[in-house]
């Protein structure tokens, strides 16, 4: 007697974001299959990848293959520009590191100016990530979301005590979609979701952040956490969880030791870039497996084994 | 298992207003009767129309249609003694938010409402007695047995016959109290569904106490498996419980703010 699987039938779909504009559109989300489980069902859409752009350019000391990628790119459209021309790019994350006032304290209006530019030359859809810090983050969001009404981008991320205003300026008042971070905290997932739906922010706008870590700095929690809003999605049908998943890991892959060391410093660890790239890689491809619908990575080489993984499963 | 299934009590003919509503066809009292409900958080609306001997049939099409119509085709109980106005009810059902429920079939007389079930593809409560209560447990099995041979030759999903232990007062039948439980217990090491009138065992309590009995006889019998219930679910602090226990059972994920959804 031949085997016959019995596959569980998932009737509720992880809800579909639309980001983007005019012709640089795309779709989060939809798909009621397991993560990276496409045989299980037909047309299930694709994982996506972003990539990463800084603001203030990538420090790229022992990292002679991105210095190359983005030689000669000095201005953030440019360096924009150069990321969606990557074959497997979906989207470009603007990453405003430079805001931080830890670090240069770019102003606000700087950084609107930037991103209008970078908006305006990027050919795929924009996401737009903060420097962490709450007080410059809710300035700089509400003035981006303003300055760039239309545009339909996604901003990255309104956290628990920054949601109220991130809620009312980003989405509610300039029509953008938002991302809910939550650091791999599933409780504070859901909460952060039905608090911003009781604000009036509609699921159809509403991303998960749930946050990342390395591959062996804690990546469990990661996984089981990934894991258990995708059941809830799709098996208890719990509508404050079927929202999609962008899992931002190149800031996590390119900040633990293995992808900052030198060479000089660990000569037998081999060259620092490709211990980056490897560690970008197996978290995106972790992630993806345990239920992100995507992951923004910041390698060039990244960018195209991970595209490679999906084109290959697909 | 899943969320537990509340089955709203409160459009019950035995309420003079709804009494007088039906007879009448008035839509008012029906209406805020559902929509007080569904706004509490009831799973499935239950529609009593009583034994409904004359017009039971015209009765329970328009009291269906009235509700699904006003309410996006919620989901809905249909309990009447009259099998021939059920039929009419579910032949106006619309299932696009969940299959109807027959209320009900028993193991004596109305064991065909299960047959009527399984030809318009609904749920049917299974009350595990011939006529009257139970005198035990191996009775209510005898039944369970019965029933679910009847639902199996007309070709029904084991999990759309939900096993209805039969709710037994406590003022008069406190003795009795446990062995309810009990068997809840067993039928869901079965594997079953189950489900019964819940305010049963606090009828006859002064007001302020049934909430207080109907949450603790939830609990335990949630404890013990029980998938569903017919409720009041205007109960706040009955159906503050029922959430409470689904969060502590798994079926829904913890947030600060559970009790608002």
């Amino acid at each position: 007697m031949s085997f016959e699987p019995k596959l569980r039938a998932y009737t509720a779909p992880v809800f579909t974001v639309e980001v983007g504009s005019g012709e640089r559109k795309m779709t989060l989300g939809g798909e009621s299959v397991q993560p990276l489980c496409f045989f299980d069902k037909p047309d299930q859409p694709a994982p996506l990848i972003g990539v990463e752009v800084s603001d203030i350019g990538f420090e790229t000391e022992g990292l002679p293959e991105l210095a190359a990628f983005y030689a000669g790119a000095d201005t953030l459209a440019a360096r924009a520009v150069k990321a969606a021309s990557l074959p497997g790019a979906s989207f470009v994350c603007l990453h405003f590191e430079g805001a931080d006032p830890a670090a240069t304290n770019k102003s606000v209006e700087d950084c609107v100016a930037e991103a209008k530019e970078a908006v305006a030359a990027c050919p795929l859809p924009v996401v737009i990530a903060g420097c962490k810090n709450i007080e410059k983050d809710t300035a700089l969001f509400t003035a981006l979301a303003e300055a760039l009404t239309g545009e339909n981008l996604l901003f990255l991320s309104a956290r628990e005590e920054d949601y109220k205003a991130m809620g009312a300026a980003v989405a509610l008042a300039y029509g953008h979609k938002l991302g809910a971070e939550s650091a791999v905290d599933i409780n504070l997932a859901k909460q952060l979701n039905v608090v911003l739906t009781q604000l009036g922010v509609a699921s159809s706008s509403i991303v998960m952040n749930l946050g990342a870590a390395a591959a062996g700095y804690g990546f469990e929690y990661v996984a089981s956490t990934l894991d258990r809003v995708r059941s809830a999605a799709l098996e208890q049908q719990d509508g404050m969880l079927r929202m999609p998943v962008v899992t931002i890991v190149s800031a996590e892959a390119w900040s633990v030791k293995e992808a900052l060391v030198s060479e000089d410093d660990m000569p037998e660890w081999g060259p620092r870039e490709e211990r980056g790239i490897q560690m970008e890689a197996v978290t995106a491809a972790a992630c993806l497996a345990s239920g992100s619908d995507a992951v923004i990575l910041r390698h060039p080489v990244s960018v195209e084994k991970t595209a490679a993984l999906i084109a290959a499963l697909m | 298992m899943a969320k537990f299934v509340t089955i709203g009590e409160r459009i019950h003919c035995i309420s003079p207003t709804i009494r007088e509503a039906m007879a009448n066809r008035d839509p008012a009292p029906i209406l805020k009767r559902a929509k007080e409900q569904i706004d509490a958080g009831a799973t499935y609306l239950d529609v009593n129309i009583g034994p409904a001997e004359n017009g039971g049939e015209e009765l329970m099409k328009w009291a269906v249609r009235l509700i699904q119509d006003n309410f996006d085709n919620h989901p809905l109980c249909l309990d009447t003694a009259n099998s021939k106005a059920i039929e009419a009810g579910l032949s106006v059902y619309n299932p696009v938010r969940g299959k109807a429920i027959v209320n009900s079939a028993d193991a004596g007389d109305r064991i065909g409402n299960i047959d009527l079930a399984a030809a318009n593809g609904a749920i049917c409560f299974a009350l595990c007695s011939k006529a009257g209560v139970p005198s035990d447990n191996d009775e209510r099995m005898a039944c369970c047995q019965e029933l679910l041979e009847r639902g199996m030759e007309q070709g029904m999903d084991p999990e759309d016959l939900w096993f209805d232990p039969l709710f037994l007062v406590i003022k008069g039948m406190q003795d009795k109290q446990m062995e309810v439980l009990e068997f809840i217990k067993m039928c869901s090491d079965m594997g079953f569904k189950t489900t019964g009138g819940l305010s049963n065992v606090s009828n006859g309590m002064p007001k302020l106490i049934r909430p207080i009995i109907d949450s603790a006889t939830v609990a335990m019998a949630m404890m013990n498996g029980l998938t569903s219930a017919i409720v009041n679910p205007c109960d706040l602090r009955l159906m503050e419980t029922i959430k409470s226990c689904d969060v502590i059972r798994g079926e829904t994920l913890y947030a600060d703010s559970y009790l608002e959804l």
